[in-house]
């Protein structure tokens, strides 16, 4: 039996400092750890501060999901406060959402995930598609953000860093006619979509609901020679369907929030049977992480910060979430697992989770989004309210939750005598890269890790692929 | 052929996001066109791990020189206590930026964090977070006043929270082709020809600002500067004129207030960021220029002068047309 370790830093193209570490028998993974190596302390900055200045700060954890956390923020306030946006405010806040959530699944997919495709042991038509700067579908992918910037622009006026989202709605109008012009900018994505991703209607795309109608559409007319259908043949040729499990429990808030209390997606816990999502049940641990230690885990509301960089045994400025007391992967798979779309169900249980079913889920909840932005632009009304004032509170608790990119992200703020007493923030990569927690389980992305293939001397791709699935943020995880 | 390296140190990956906004040009023509080679970007290269030490190992000795180091993010400069950031071998981050920065023809610093220190600085900062040589307003930062790069230049600072993409590749246009002198910098060392203007300019809500026809609430059309904490009047940058996002957008666009962000004291220095801070009337965001007396006698003018069209739109999410209204 050889033994070996193989050391990931940096791990580069993600979002943030990471470090993996990996411990190889006979050329499988048999155990991993992953680090957040950067800590900025958000939550410590947020403490004695003015309750808005959350909108402020916030946004500014992650330049790829800040309009997640303003968003999350800005829910939060308005919980304490109990003011509720007009529907406006709802539609808007939506839209910017989708859009930033679509401009990440873009972006994660052709300047990450794929760029491994443009090394061994792929062929070399691989690399001229998708090597970083040069391919052409990189190059392509790169060059048509620049019309979803555009409904950013027109709908929140700056990204990264907006401040139009507040407790009562949205600083920014839309009239008719900047809807129209963000249609046709909408429109135009959904031209490369067909032509560059599918070569295919969307329509077409949504007929499809296993594993045989995938694979007779691959068949069919072109399909195979588009974007993802390169993907599709070059994941299930290499395994990428067989490696990368994870636990199999997945979390999901449903985000997109339509009013107080409904969602566009279905919130849910998922652990082989179905489960309410109730945000009482999250609780943090820090028993390998760099703070001060406390027993078990606590509910963020009780949560606290307090650096302790020389503990022994911590390995990680991110805490460990748990739902229920479990391990619980977050991100766009859980997202269609728990809002039971057919493709993910029927795909999940033929193959149980995996590195290629969570990018594929991540493009089909790009290609939802972007039908749904268009039905939320038609529900608009522009000469109805965007906003109302709120009036902020001496002292309350608020919690707002949100799907960003990556899976669940909440807020949690107690406020006293008008100033911030305590802030806790639990991000999609809290979950998905958090360390082992206080029974020593470990977190998704360590438990994914296990059993990867890795061939002594090669490049270990396998484990770049497993990490990458899940679209890790360290940026976000550690703040 | 111009070689770049560009490492994050605390930051949020803001700026890396924003230069993949770039337009005209984006960010592949800017590389194509200034014939740029990345030898190491965190998003940009497909290295990673070992593969990353091996390629930048003779920069780190100073065996060859890079063309251009880029900073994003703040340097934390209290390595012996709290919270560290390590390098990817193992030494402290700082190590890196200080043997980058020694062999490099020009070092810029990316984003207010990595130019003042910016958020990462904010309260207590136990980790000394700071600018790589600015710490706030003060000259020096982490890599000190006597620092200059090969060029003879200092830390060129290209500041914003991010920072406007036409910024970053604007700044590296004019490096490359060796066109930006000490004549060039401002008194922060950020390029005049981004930072010499005031976000305020060519803001369309300025008709607003004339007769101080102002906002009470947000989502109204009136300006933001009276009451609602627009710091546009003091943010050097040309956010405005510019436009952000394929140019459909800036802050006051979007309906919020300039933070003035470009700033050596951003975020800080300009709380309380949704309200105006007053001393008696006269609001603390005025520009330091103008006359405090005139200001006062000006505006209460402008006030009386105000055309209706403006007082009742200045209060109003959507626009409406009052010559109608007279007219029924």
């Amino acid at each position: 039996m050889s033994t070996r370790t193989i050391e990931f830093s940096p791990f580069t193209r993600v979002e943030g400092d990471l470090r993996i570490a990996v411990e190889i028998e006979d050329d499988r993974v048999v155990s991993a750890h992953t680090s957040g190596t950067l800590f900025r302390g958000f939550e410590n900055i947020l403490r004695g501060r003015n309750p808005k200045d959350a909108i402020v700060i916030t946004c500014r954890i992650c330049g790829q999901c800040g309009g997640a956390h303003s968003r999350t923020a800005a829910t939060a306030l308005a919980d304490a406060y109990g003011v509720v946006p007009p529907p406006n405010g709802y539609l808007t806040a939506n839209v910017f959402q989708a859009v930033e959530m679509m401009l990440n699944h873009l972006t994660h997919f052709y300047t990450s995930f794929a760029v491994d495709f443009a090394g061994p042991p792929y062929e070399n038509d691989l690399s001229q598609r998708f090597a970083p700067v040069k391919g052409t579908s990189y190059v392509a992918a790169l060059r048509v953000r620049k019309g979803l910037l555009g409904i950013l622009g027109i709908f929140v006026g700056k990204w990264p860093n907006t401040l139009a989202l507040h407790p009562g709605g949205t600083t920014k109008p839309v009239t008719a006619s900047e809807i129209f012009r963000a249609t046709g900018m909408l429109t135009d994505f959904r031209g490369f979509v067909e032509k560059q991703l599918l070569r295919c209607p969307l329509e077409r795309w949504f007929e499809i609901s296993s594993a045989e109608d995938l694979d007779r559409w691959l068949g069919q007319a072109d399909h195979a020679e588009g974007d993802l259908g390169v993907f599709i043949r070059t994941a299930l040729s290499y395994g990428l369907d067989r490696i990368g499990a994870g636990p199999g429990k997945f979390l999901s808030s449903g985000g997109w929030a339509l009013s107080e209390d409904a969602t566009w997606l279905k919130p849910g816990f998922f652990n082989g049977k179905t489960h309410q999502f109730d945000s009482e049940q999250i609780s943090e641990h820090v028993r390998y992480s760099w703070f001060e230690p406390y027993e078990g885990g606590r509910h963020p509301l009780d949560g606290s910060t307090e650096v302790s960089s020389d503990r022994e045994g911590a390995y990680s400025w991110c805490k460990a979430p748990r739902y229920l007391g479990e391990v619980a992967e977050v991100g766009p798979l859980a997202r269609m697992v728990n809002h039971g779309e057919l493709l993910a169900l029927n795909l999940l249980r033929s193959a149980g989770p995996n590195v290629y079913l969570r990018v594929l889920m991540r493009f089909h909840e790009m290609f939802k989004l972007l039908e749904q932005t268009r039905v939320w632009f038609e529900q608009i009304r522009p000469e109805e309210p965007f906003y109302i004032k709120d009036e902020p509170k001496e002292s309350g608790i608020g919690v707002g939750l949100a799907e960003a990119a990556r899976g669940c992200v909440g807020h949690w703020v107690r406020i006293e005598k008008g100033l911030i007493k305590n802030y806790q923030i639990v991000t999609p990569t809290s979950w998905n890269l958090s360390p082992r927690d206080s029974a020593d389980n470990p977190g998704p992305v360590e438990d994914a890790l296990v059993g990867t293939p890795v061939e002594e001397g090669k490049r270990p791709v396998n484990l770049a692929h497993v990490v990458r699935s899940f679209d890790p943020c360290l940026f976000c995880s550690v703040h | 052929m111009a070689k770049l390296i560009w490492l994050q140190g605390s930051c949020c990956g803001g700026e890396t996001i924003s230069l993949l906004n770039a337009d005209q040009p984006d960010v592949l023509t800017t590389f194509e066109m200034l014939d740029i080679e990345i030898v190491w970007h965190p998003s940009f290269s497909l290295a990673q791990g070992d593969e990353v030490l091996d390629l930048v190992q003779e920069y780190l000795l100073g065996n060859e020189t890079v063309d251009i180091f880029v900073v994003e993010g703040a340097v934390y400069t209290n390595p012996r206590e709290g919270p560290k950031h390590f390098a990817p071998d193992g030494t402290h981050l700082s190590e890196w930026v200080r043997r980058f920065a020694n062999s490099a023809r020009y070092t810029v610093a990316v984003g207010t964090c990595a130019s003042f220190g910016g958020l990462m600085s904010v309260g207590s900062n136990p980790m000394g977070a700071m600018g790589v040589q600015f710490y706030h307003d003060q000259f020096g930062g982490f890599l000190g006043g006597q620092y200059r790069s090969e060029s003879g230049l200092p830390v060129i600072n290209v500041p914003g929270c991010p920072a406007h993409p036409d910024w970053m590749t604007g700044t590296l246009g004019a490096l490359v082709s060796d066109r930006l002198t000490q004549d060039d910098l401002d008194r922060y060392n950020r390029p005049r020809m981004f930072y010499s203007k005031l976000a305020h300019h060519a803001c369309p809500r300025n008709e607003y600002y004339e007769f101080k026809a102002s906002a009470v609430e947000y989502a109204q059309q009136g300006c933001l500067f009276e009451n609602l904490g627009c710091k546009g009047t003091l943010c050097e940058s040309d956010c405005n004129e510019r436009l952000w996002l394929g140019r459909t957008g800036s802050c006051p666009r979007g309906g919020f207030p300039c933070l003035s962000c470009t700033s050596p004291m951003f975020p800080d220095g300009f709380t309380p960021f949704f309200e105006t801070g007053k001393i008696g009337e006269i609001p603390t965001t005025l520009p330091l220029d103008v006359p405090k007396a005139w200001y006062v006698g000006i505006s209460g003018l402008a006030k009386l002068a105000c055309p209706e069209r403006l007082r009742v739109n200045a209060v109003s999410p959507t626009h409406i047309d009052t010559d109608e209204s007279e007219d029924n």
